[in-house]
């Protein structure tokens, strides 16, 4: 028995030296075309071209593929693959997909807890204020006649003659995010230091001048983790996704050194 | 013993077998019902459903109340990601999360490595992959997968070829998009293959064809599911699960695109694609099955422009005459259509509307994924045409199949949606991602020589345009455009408000501006003070709104009130239209006219001409800018139309136009520091469309035998 094992072994071992002393002196310039490439680029052509290439043809196809291979490896010789940015963010595309695809574990709750912890900023609830609202439009000489309404108006005169606003009358529990999609952006900014329970404006947004009266207001505050679980979970994991391409980087970031040209000015 | 028993059954294993393929092949080709026993063994996988609701605690953020008098939500129905097959051929990784975020206001990268962003996140949005080969492009260009060994998947692996990811492998990958419709999916296993028996018994062609993975198909499915109802939050942000139906003729490769949406967590373990049948009529009716399985959906047809005339035609699929049943029929599942996206606007074309100034706007007129682009006719692809000939169709008593309310949506395929003139990265990813690719700056003469090659390589004409700034690209993407959106009048946002606002064709569409529009119509809607608060639930009292029928009420003339207000962020409105189409009473020939109703800046509409005068807003081509303090914020009023006959057939539609700005192709040149393309139109004008509001007459006694006279009115 023993004696069968080491036969195999010394054989295996003659075959493995044979195949490196070929090898080793296999000519770098050897290009070598494999059945299986041939007949797929043939169906490569076929799917284009609707038919099958000629004898004329595939010699072509071979040609070019022979070409293409010399120009390649030419092109690596010279290095020109190190200067190509599109060549270089493929390839940083391609191994950033494979790391990230390594990393797709379903996390633990400590995990969660600790993710919710330290990214307590991304699950702030904002404040919301609930208001009313004298839109005066654009159309009809909107900051005087807001004027005199806020005048009338603080003076406990209710005849406002104001104008229809296209997105109604009262507005309940509007972040400052969604009052500045109703409203714009300058408007919402209004709303930082509101004062609540009294007319106040008027204030000018992309359609008019209103006078706006805050009825209330919730302040921001941060929600209970299980308010919020599956959120985190989708988080945290697109999250490893992307710590796990930038821990890789780090990991080999050391061993690269940069030297960037300090002196280097560059005019407008 | 043994060895008889197992002789036995080695006998009669491939006997069985044998005589079950026998049988079937009988029942496929024999239309004699002799085997229709066997019919009840088959289970149809398309009808079969999924629960793929998650658990998720409650928002954190109360759900805000609904608004009986419903909220303006702006979405996109029409979004395709790295599952698309096209998609993934040009370069697209974004996943249906990317896209999700994207709507919700994240930035995600495009193909070329630049942030897409935007100003202002969506209401709601639907990522809507080709069904087709869903998530199988994928798998062939990997590699490591089973799939991707096969000869036909040859051809995607050279996609990873890093010399293939620029932008200049434009020709390459446009033929690998064309072929793939044509080629791959004719590849059936032999007969005696027991995916061929698989597929008989599930009704799954799919499994019968060699180039196909269902697993890696369902995968895809349920990703693309998962994603949307954990994306989804009620009162929020809404998430549609939805895909794209990709049929067309056989004939003329006219497109029948369709996107379809669900209104619910639950659907089938796989999408019905154009490989169980091209016919959009059998798409219909699985969508009835659905729905009597309690799963509603609708499908909205897109590029009708480029359907070769073919999406709106006057006869069924199959060349035979439209009935009420088909007419009720594609209403029952097609409510809404999409008017404007990125390949062009469908609301009509100079041809068919030759006294319609503004008609010749964003025209993509080739047919879509020809190659090389192939001239699509332009009759039978626009909707005012369409709803015209509904109305023709109803007079000969066949029914109404046009009666269909409006929406826009990108149909991009990067995951986001591109609907900014001045923040445009167009459709395509790495094909029109930069502005040389998609003909708006000149070309290099590196890019020339590529261009060049490839059409040579390929078999194509060369598609370049010689203008006096230099040598441009003209490969057709000169004709895409940032466009649109869907807009839903919605109590509240969430699925089943806007799905039913959807089907109610409350709806409008806008080329991408986020313009607003009320439309109504009305017997006593004169008597509304425009200046008071309740306008609009007056209105909604008093009138029906858009997407809806009005029908006569003692031949009293109807009042129409419109109001319009301008997207915020946008430019100024400049006026406010209503474009009406009627059929002759006697007749059925179809009419349409276009009537300015509101006018910017105090100015009024001329009674003769129907038209708003120039209120002077000027855009400057040097530096896109435009004239400031002119044009409305909103636009408001009560119209009467004044050729009104209470006996005939009619149609009313809003379009709102804001003034004049720079296109797409104006900003790309003005950026590059070059003239804007001397062929390509400098400015346009973004706008909004209703949906229409029907007028129907009394009842008629006219009898109408057309001629023939042989149409079946009935059931098909």
């Amino acid at each position: 028995m023993k004696s069968k094992i080491t036969v195999f072994f010394i054989i295996g071992l003659l075959i493995y030296l044979i195949d490196i002393g070929f090898n080793s002196d296999q000519n770098t310039k050897d290009i070598f075309i494999s059945d299986q490439e041939i007949t797929s680029l043939i169906s490569a052509w076929k799917s284009q071209v609707g038919r099958n290439p000629t004898d004329d043809e595939i010699s072509r196809i071979i040609s070019n593929l022979v070409e293409e291979e010399i120009l390649y490896r030419e092109a690596l010789l010279l290095g020109l693959d190190r200067e190509d940015r599109i060549i270089k963010r493929r390839l940083a595309q391609k191994i950033t997909f494979l790391k990230q695809e390594s990393m797709a574990d379903i996390p633990s709750n400590k995990d969660l807890t600790d993710f919710y912890t330290s990214n307590k900023e991304k699950y702030y609830i904002q404040p919301t204020y609930t208001f009313k609202h004298y839109f005066f439009s654009a159309e009809n000489n909107s900051e005087e006649r807001s004027n005199i309404a806020f005048k009338k108006v603080i003076n406990n005169n209710q005849a406002i003659k104001s104008d229809p606003f296209f997105l109604g009358k009262s507005f309940s529990d509007n972040n400052l995010d969604e009052i500045s999609g109703n409203f714009g952006r300058q408007f919402a900014l209004n709303f930082n230091q509101v004062k609540l329970n009294q007319w106040v404006g008027p204030y000018k947004s992309s359609f008019g001048h209103h006078i706006v009266f805050v009825i209330y207001s919730k302040s921001g505050y941060y929600p209970e983790i299980a308010q919020v679980l599956k959120q985190v979970e989708v988080d945290l994991i697109s999250f490893n996704k992307e710590a796990a391409v930038s821990n890789y980087i780090d990991q080999i970031k050391s061993e690269y050194k940069v030297i960037i040209n300090p002196n280097l000015k560059f005019d407008e | 013993m043994n060895g008889k028993i197992l002789k036995g059954i080695l006998i009669a294993v491939p006997a069985v077998y044998l005589l079950t393929l026998s049988l079937i092949y009988l029942d496929i080709y024999d239309k004699r019902p002799v085997l229709s026993l066997f019919k009840n063994l088959q289970s149809d996988s398309s009808l079969e459903l999924m629960d793929f609701s998650l658990e998720k605690p409650a928002a954190a953020k109360a759900m805000p109340l609904a608004n009986k008098d419903r909220n303006a939500y702006y979405g996109d129905v029409h979004v395709h990601t790295k599952y698309s097959f096209d998609a993934y051929v040009f370069g697209v990784t974004a996943s249906p999360d990317d896209a999700y975020k994207y709507a919700k206001g994240e930035g995600i990268s495009h193909p070329l490595g630049y942030e897409m962003k935007l100003q202002e996140p969506l209401d709601f949005y639907s990522v809507t992959d080709h069904g087709f080969y869903m998530g199988m492009i994928q798998a062939y260009a990997d590699t490591s997968t089973d799939i991707s060994k096969q000869d036909f998947a040859k051809p995607f692996h050279n996609l990873n070829r890093p010399e293939n990811l620029t932008a200049d492998s434009t020709a390459e990958r446009a033929n690998i998009f064309s072929s793939v419709l044509a080629q791959t999916i004719i590849n059936p296993q032999p007969w005696w293959h027991i995916n061929t028996m698989k597929a008989y018994f599930t009704k799954n062609i799919q499994l019968a064809l060699a180039s196909f993975d269902y697993d890696v198909h369902k995968s895809a499915w349920e990703d693309i599911v998962r994603s949307a109802n954990e994306h989804n939050d009620p009162g929020n942000f809404t998430a549609f699960i939805g895909y794209e139906f990709t049929t067309s003729t056989d004939t003329e490769g006219g497109n029948l695109h369709r996107n379809v949406l669900f209104n619910s967590s639950t659907a089938p373990i796989r999408p019905w694609t154009r490989i169980d049948s091209i016919n959009p009529e059998d798409l219909w009716t699985w969508q009835d099955g659905l729905r009597e399985k309690g799963v509603d959906t609708i499908s909205m047809p897109h590029n009708s422009n480029g359907s070769n005339g073919q999406m709106f035609e006057m006869e069924t699929f199959k060349g035979g005459a439209i009935n009420r049943a088909y007419a009720e029929k594609r209403m029952r599942n097609e409510p809404v259509v999409e008017i404007t996206q990125v390949k062009g606007t469908s609301d009509t074309h100079p041809l068919l509307s030759p006294d319609d100034e503004w008609a010749d706007f964003e025209i993509m007129d080739k047919r879509v994924g020809s190659r090389p682009p192939t001239f699509s006719r332009p009759s039978g692809g626009y909707v005012r045409e369409a709803y015209l000939n509904g109305l023709t169709l109803d007079f000969s008593g066949q029914g109404n199949p046009y009666k269909f309310g409006l929406i826009g949506s990108s149909d991009t395929h990067t995951g986001a949606g591109s609907y900014d003139e001045d923040n445009y990265w167009s459709k395509v990813g790495l094909l029109d991602g930069a502005a040389a690719n998609r003909g708006s700056i000149p070309l290099s003469g590196q890019q020339i020589n590529d261009l060049k090659e490839y059409s040579a390589e390929f078999n194509q004409p060369i598609s370049t345009i010689d203008m006096n700034q230099g040598t441009y690209s003209n490969t057709g993407f000169t004709q895409w455009g940032a466009s649109g959106l869907a807009v839903a009048w919605a109590e509240e946002n969430t699925r089943d408000s806007i799905f039913e606002a959807f089907k109610r064709k409350e709806t409008f569409a806008t080329t991408g501006t986020r313009i607003a529009v009320r439309f109504f119509a009305g017997y006593d809607l004169a008597s509304i003070d425009l200046s008071s608060d309740t306008l609009v639930s007056e209105a909604y009292e008093k009138g029906v709104t858009m997407g809806a029928d009005l029908l006569n009420d003692d031949n009293q003339a109807p009042d129409f009130l419109v109001w319009a207000q301008k997207d915020k962020n946008g430019a100024a409105l400049q006026r406010v239209q209503i474009i009406k189409g009627w059929i002759d009473i006697d007749s059925g020939t179809p009419n349409e006219k276009v009537y300015d109703v509101a006018c910017s800046d105090g100015l009024s509409v001329d009674p003769i001409t129907y038209r708003c005068p120039d209120n002077g807003a000027k855009v400057s081509i040097a530096d896109c800018s435009i004239t400031q303090g002119v044009g409305a914020s909103e636009l408001k009023t009560v119209w009467n139309d004044p050729d009104f006959d209470p006996s005939i057939k009619s149609f009313y539609y809003v379009r709102v136009l804001e003034n004049p700005t720079c296109r797409w192709s104006s900003w790309d040149a003005v950026r590059a520091g070059v003239t804007p393309r001397e062929d390509l139109h400098e400015t346009l004008q973004e706008r909004a469309w209703s949906s229409p509001i029907w007028y129907v007459p009394a009842a008629s006694d006219i009898v109408v035998i057309p001629l023939g006279g042989t149409i079946s009115l009935g059931d098909s």
